[in-house]
């Protein structure tokens, strides 16, 4: 009976794991693919039958891509600006996330009505009107022009604020008791417990901003000011693509969001489990 | 505790100043007057943007050179910007009145009638600075697309896709076919059902819902297109019904590889499944950038007549130079296209280095033209391009080119994928554009 069920047991991990490879496969595979395809040459990516060690091409490509694009210094821009946006945008939302979820004032269910409709207005609508601003600012050109206009990000916001709803009145209120303001609260009461949630909208606005590509490449006019996305579709002519250059641009460009998000992912985890002993 | 006040508006107003500190565009530079006497050089000075992409751009960049040889003050600074987002930027740019673009860009001959209708104002109009002059020197069916509704010039002609069937040759001995007796479209079906039995490669490659190239040739050939020279709707004519049954007999012989996209039909290309692709010119840099082992395995015919003894001869593809009505420096801007587009040395550079074939009718007795391919199995394919050329009929795009290029690839799919008889999706796809443009059907 126990040995029956045993070998039922080592059969049904048999069927996940192989299920579980066959994930890891599918999922694995296009990265792979990809790198295969930054270190050969572009004709061979069409070879039949598919080529799949790594080639000999990696730093021929490399010097390529780096004299068509600059791709160091496009690099650098787009870090720059990401950064830079994750860092002040998520003190923006998180701040008005809070405001949202805590404090009663007037019209705080019509403003957060009208920044949930906001969510819901098509990027391109706002394209022309917010280029024209930013040309009559002079900004056309610059990194701020990429940065501010979406730094308050409706769905961040609201995120947060959703959060925040859980986070209970008597810790807010215990810290005034305590004689905290109300930005000591914020930063040293609510932020903290909040890690979970901050990562999660970290990530989020990390990746919306490292992969953004209409509006960088509106407004940013010279190539050496272009973030990655833009100079990647650079590349792609009208007759003539090297897919070698395109393929290790886009290796370099996964790179930072996979070091982003297993950076963050340990807060993520850390605070998911913290929350659990808790309770 | 009030720390954190200061603390948090300080770093708002260190962002809100640094917001406005970069602002360091356009510093207009003012040359001293070099005002020694000649009308030819140095009255023309500053700087000018130029926009194009990929091996455009870089003809461009080859012909700085030699425009500073006549006019030394003026700075060109090429900008290479992939070709549908160089479009995004220029649309935004112009419903913005101009804000953030070049002073002179690269538009494909298909869209220029778009942008001319969207944005009047848009383009300055050239034949003011005198480009009406070189209306002789190209190839007819070039220039009338570049005129606006006045008969002025609003962009100049540069580069132009005389088509023709490139050929892969090792597939055509290995089937015993014979590349000089294909002279209609029936010849080359069975030329292609021939190989499809001798060999496992198909005929040709279409991406089939989204890419009509093969029926606007075959329309460009029979001296129409989406649209008559009136404007009027001319895709359900006898003409484009008869192209599309010929494309569908392909399809039922199963000669017809339905690729996805460019990146899918250059792998068709290279790979051998399929054995010639009707392109044009332009694709004979991307055959042999991308299959470079292939030399000398490759060739070029003229398409085939839709009827014996017709016209082989049509375009796909080609661009064109406009100035930003909105530029500063509207007299170098146009200086350069002007230099750019009607001199034969900047259009040879170009077609040397990068295969862009111009459509300036003198370049054509350069020797180039004659100088044997060794990868195009030794043949003068610029030759017969050049040939190719001089025979093309016009084609009017129209302002409405992009809806009717979705209707016609919709009424392809139809045709080719559900079965529709040719006539019927095509006389549906006529209905379609005519609703949505309001112009007339020829009946």
């Amino acid at each position: 009976m126990t040995t029956k069920k045993k070998t039922t047991n080592i059969l049904k991990k048999i069927g996940l794991y192989t299920l579980l490879l066959i994930g890891v496969f599918i999922s694995v595979f296009p990265f792979y693919w990809m790198f295969i395809g930054a270190t050969n040459p572009s004709g061979q990516i069409f070879s039949i039958p598919p080529n799949l060690t790594p080639g000999d091409h990696f730093f021929e490509n490399l010097r390529n891509l780096n004299e068509t694009v600059g791709i160091w210094r496009v690099m650098m821009n787009s870090l720059i600006i990401t950064l830079v946006f994750t860092l002040f945008s998520v003190i923006i939302c998180s701040a008005a996330g809070y405001a949202f979820a805590k404090y009663k004032f007037k019209g705080r269910e019509a403003i957060f009505f009208a920044l949930l409709l906001a969510i819901m207005i098509p990027y391109h609508v706002t394209l022309i009107p917010l280029f024209q601003l930013m040309a009559d600012l002079g900004w056309l050109n610059t990194y701020q022009a990429v940065i501010l206009p979406n730094l308050a990000y409706p769905f961040a916001i609201f995120l947060m604020r959703q959060n925040m709803r859980s986070l209970p009145d008597s810790l807010l209120e215990a810290a005034r008791v305590d004689g905290a303001g109300e930005f000591r609260i914020f930063f040293t009461v609510v932020l903290p417990t909040m890690r979970p949630a901050l990562a999660a909208v970290a990530i989020f606005l990390f990746m919306f901003q490292w992969n953004n590509f209409l509006w960088p490449l509106v407004v940013l006019g010279s190539s050496d000011m272009y973030t990655l996305p833009v100079a990647l579709s650079s590349l792609v002519g009208l007759s003539r693509v090297d897919y070698g250059q395109i393929m290790l641009g886009t290796t370099l460009s996964t790179l930072p969001i996979m070091i982003f998000f297993l950076l963050l992912q340990r807060q993520f985890i850390s605070g998911i489990l913290g929350g659990s002993v808790k309770e | 505790m009030k720390a954190w006040k200061k603390a948090l508006a300080g770093t708002l107003s260190l962002a809100v100043l640094a917001a406005c500190g970069g602002n360091d565009n356009n510093t207009e530079e003012t040359p001293a007057g070099n005002d020694n006497g000649d009308n030819n050089g140095g009255e023309l000075s500053g700087e000018i943007e130029v926009w194009g992409w990929n091996v455009a751009a870089a003809s461009m960049e080859l012909a700085i050179e030699g425009f500073n040889e006549i006019h030394p003050d003026v700075e060109v600074n090429v900008q290479d910007i992939g070709r549908l987002d160089l479009y995004d930027r220029l649309t935004v740019g112009l419903a913005a009145g101009g804000a953030g673009l070049p002073d002179v860009v690269l538009v494909e001959t298909d869209r220029i009638d778009n942008y001319m209708s969207e944005f009047p104002e848009g383009f300055l109009n050239l034949s003011e600075y005198g480009f009406d002059q070189y209306e002789d020197k190209f190839a007819q069916a070039k220039i009338n697309s570049m005129k606006n509704a006045d008969g002025d010039f609003i962009a100049a002609p540069w580069d132009f896709g005389p088509a023709a069937v490139f050929y892969n040759v090792e597939i055509f001995e290995e089937a015993g076919v014979n590349p000089d007796d294909i002279e209609t479209y029936d010849d080359y079906i069975e030329a292609g059902i021939q190989i499809h039995e001798a060999t496992e490669s198909q005929l040709l490659p279409i991406d089939i819902s989204q890419d009509d190239a093969q029926f606007r040739m075959m329309m460009n050939q029979q001296g129409t297109y989406y649209f008559d020279e009136d404007g009027n709707i001319d895709i359900a004519s006898d003409e484009a019904v008869l192209a599309m049954e010929k494309i569908k007999e392909m399809r039922e012989n199963d000669l017809i590889a339905n690729v996805d996209g460019w990146d899918g039909t250059v792998t068709a290309t290279v790979n051998g499944r399929v054995a010639t692709v009707p392109f044009g010119v332009w694709y004979a840099g991307t055959i042999m950038d991308q299959a470079p082992e292939q030399e000398g395995n490759w060739d070029i015919f003229p398409l085939p007549a839709l009827e014996e003894g017709g016209n082989r001869a049509a375009n796909l593809g080609g661009s064109d130079l406009a100035v930003i009505g909105a530029t500063e420096n509207p007299d170098a801007a146009y200086a350069f296209v002007e230099y750019f587009t009607t001199e034969t040395d900047p259009q040879m550079a170009a077609l040397e280095e990068y295969g862009m074939f111009p459509s300036l009718l003198e370049t054509y007795e350069h020797e180039t033209f004659d100088e044997e391919s060794e990868f195009f199995n030794n043949s003068a394919i610029f030759r017969t391009f050049a040939e190719i050329s001089e025979d093309v009929p016009f084609a009017n795009y129209t302002s409405d080119y992009a809806r009717a290029f979705r209707y016609s690839a919709d009424a392809q799919a139809s045709a080719l994928l559900q079965d529709a008889e040719p006539a019927d999706a095509l006389r549906e796809a006529a209905e379609r554009i005519a609703n949505e443009s309001g112009r007339d059907i020829n009946e």
